[in-house]
């Protein structure tokens, strides 16, 4: 998933960060505040955060791990409960 | 009484074993109970577990730190009690003891009940709460901001209870995408709160790998007892140290702990905590819908906007004929040269006439005419000056004359005229007035008329 996040141009960025920055992205073509080059470039990227979104939205796995006390050294082993 | 039916127990366990049903087991309780126990009590503890049922009659226990004691309040008696009981309230309850049969337990009949001041938990809650306030762990400047759009969220609770049940429902049901971790933890008994604690510090301590972005921690409802761990101190500053933000789900509705004041948000259920924890998403969807055609349509009006300008650019004159700017140049400079060349032959015509004028004038002037005039009136009063001048000669020359005349009158020596003489000592040269001017033997000389001079010799005197 981190891989493809990188081809996307989206990055390695969190769901909320993406979505702060595309809010940013309309915004700033919506005023018109921006050259035209460069709400090009910005409208790709907004659209590639978009994908990224719906990327982590669509990979709904409904998923429960149990996080055993620190004494076991061997955290986030996926131990699914459910 | 007492130890002779506890003798005749006894003495029925060393014989043959007699075989007791259950029911007569539970009569025989009843029995030595009503036979022994006083006929009322008047019990002070507090309510616990209140539960009013439809019939109106009242399921309780009375408790104290000690112990619990199950009791119960007919719908009749009930109606007299003027307050509401809640659990946790101090009371005074008159009653009496007796089995329950069907239960196997004995249980306290209230026939009254009456409030006896605040309850010894809820005094303590409420002193605990009191206490924290003042330190300012409830304020809202620590509260820390639930993430939108949490990714994975640890929740601490039972692993057996509801509560894990509850939350992992609503939160799949709206976010499916997110990842729960679940930290088993004990919700309630002695030493749950210091557990729920360290669990707390545990999971902050280890998020750089558990990479969690919200906690929810709780537990489904319960008595105020049953809920006490989450009003315990230890628990409320783990709540507070906490980097990740908490959400804290305690029991019901109306059950409010230290825990959910000092959380970051509070839900009044687990189910609660679920929903307020995570976006829908199908709204986030939908929202990322409307971005996508905001941001499209945006984008389209300006290229539209792009568009229109650079055709309005392409429509100027500038574009369409290019040769009428620098037409339009070489008309202004043909205009300033035609100005320029009337300019300057104004300038000299002007001049020419302003010259003519000047010659015009010195002209009219006729110096030659002017100098005969001037020496004809230069001749006209060089005669009348040498007449004037030859008048005022001739009165003077006569004035002189008389003068003259006169003068010669006076001379002295026109007496002489006359025929006197003037006589002088011929060596002084002194006139003689008197015979002392003269000596004998002196020559004299005697001036005559017409300057005519003799000498003589004094002789006598």
């Amino acid at each position: 998933m981190e891989k493809s996040q990188k081809k996307d141009g989206a990055g390695n960025i969190s769901f909320e960060q993406a979505i702060k920055a595309l809010t940013q992205i309309v915004s700033k073509i919506e005023t018109g505040e921006i050259a035209l080059q460069d709400s090009l470039e910005q409208y790709e990227k907004g659209m590639a955060l978009i994908k990224y979104c719906r990327e982590v939205l669509s990979k709904a796995e409904k998923r429960i791990e149990k996080i055993s006390a620190s004494e076991t050294k061997e955290q986030g082993t996926d131990e699914e409960l459910f | 009484m007492v130890a002779g039916f506890a003798g005749t127990i006894m003495s029925m366990a060393k014989g043959k074993a007699k075989i007791y049903s259950v029911t007569q087991v539970n009569s025989l309780v009843k029995m030595v109970l009503e036979n022994n126990l006083p006929s009322k009590f008047v019990v002070s503890g507090e309510i616990s577990s209140f539960k009013k049922h439809s019939s109106g009659h009242c399921y309780f226990s009375l408790k104290d730190e000690g112990s619990v004691l199950p009791a119960v309040m007919w719908a009749g008696k009930f109606k007299k009690v003027k307050f509401t009981p809640e659990d946790g309230m101090a009371v005074i309850a008159k009653g009496f003891i007796d089995v329950y049969e069907p239960q196997g337990k004995y249980q306290f009949y209230v026939d009254k009940l009456e409030p006896a001041g605040v309850g010894a938990l809820q005094l303590a809650f409420e002193q605990m709460k009191e206490k924290l306030k003042k330190e300012g762990l409830f304020e809202d400047k620590h509260k820390k901001p639930i993430p939108a759009y949490p990714m994975r969220i640890g929740i601490l609770t039972s692993e057996t209870g509801a509560a894990v049940r509850d939350i992992e429902d609503s939160i799949f049901s709206r976010w499916p995408c997110t990842k729960l971790f679940l930290y088993p933890v004990p919700v309630q008994g002695k030493g749950a709160a210091g557990k729920i604690a360290l669990a707390l510090r545990d999971i902050n301590h280890r998020n750089r790998q558990l990479k969690l972005d919200l906690l929810i921690v709780g537990r489904g409802g319960g008595s105020l007892e049953d809920l006490w761990a989450f009003n315990e101190e230890v628990l409320a500053r783990a709540i507070f140290e906490s980097a990740i933000p908490i959400i804290s789900a305690v029991g019901h509705e109306v059950d409010t702990t230290i825990a959910d004041w000092v959380a970051d948000r509070r839900a009044s259920t687990p189910t609660k905590a679920g929903v307020s924890a995570v976006p829908d998403m199908a709204e986030v969807l939908e929202q990322l819908g409307h971005l996508q055609i905001r941001m499209t349509s945006s984008l389209q009006s300006m290229i539209e906007l792009c568009k229109e300008n650079l055709a309005r650019i392409l429509a100027s004159s500038v574009f369409k004929r290019p040769l009428l700017l620098v037409h339009t140049k070489v008309q202004q400079v043909d205009e300033m040269q035609s100005r320029l060349t009337s300019a300057v032959s104004n300038l000299l015509a002007g001049a020419k006439e302003k010259l003519a004028k000047a010659y015009e004038q010195i002209s009219r002037i006729e110096p030659h005419r002017l100098l005969s005039k001037h020496k004809v009136d230069l001749n006209n009063l060089t005669n009348r000056l040498t007449v004037r001048v030859k008048a005022i000669t001739q009165k003077a020359r006569v004035q002189l004359t008389a003068q003259e005349n006169r003068l010669a009158a006076m001379n002295p020596k026109s007496v002489l005229n006359r025929g006197y003489s003037i006589t002088t000592d011929k060596k002084t040269g002194k006139v003689i007035k008197t015979a002392a001017d003269i000596e004998i033997g002196d020559v004299i000389t005697t001036e005559l008329a017409k300057e005519i001079l003799i000498e003589s010799q004094v002789k006598k005197k």
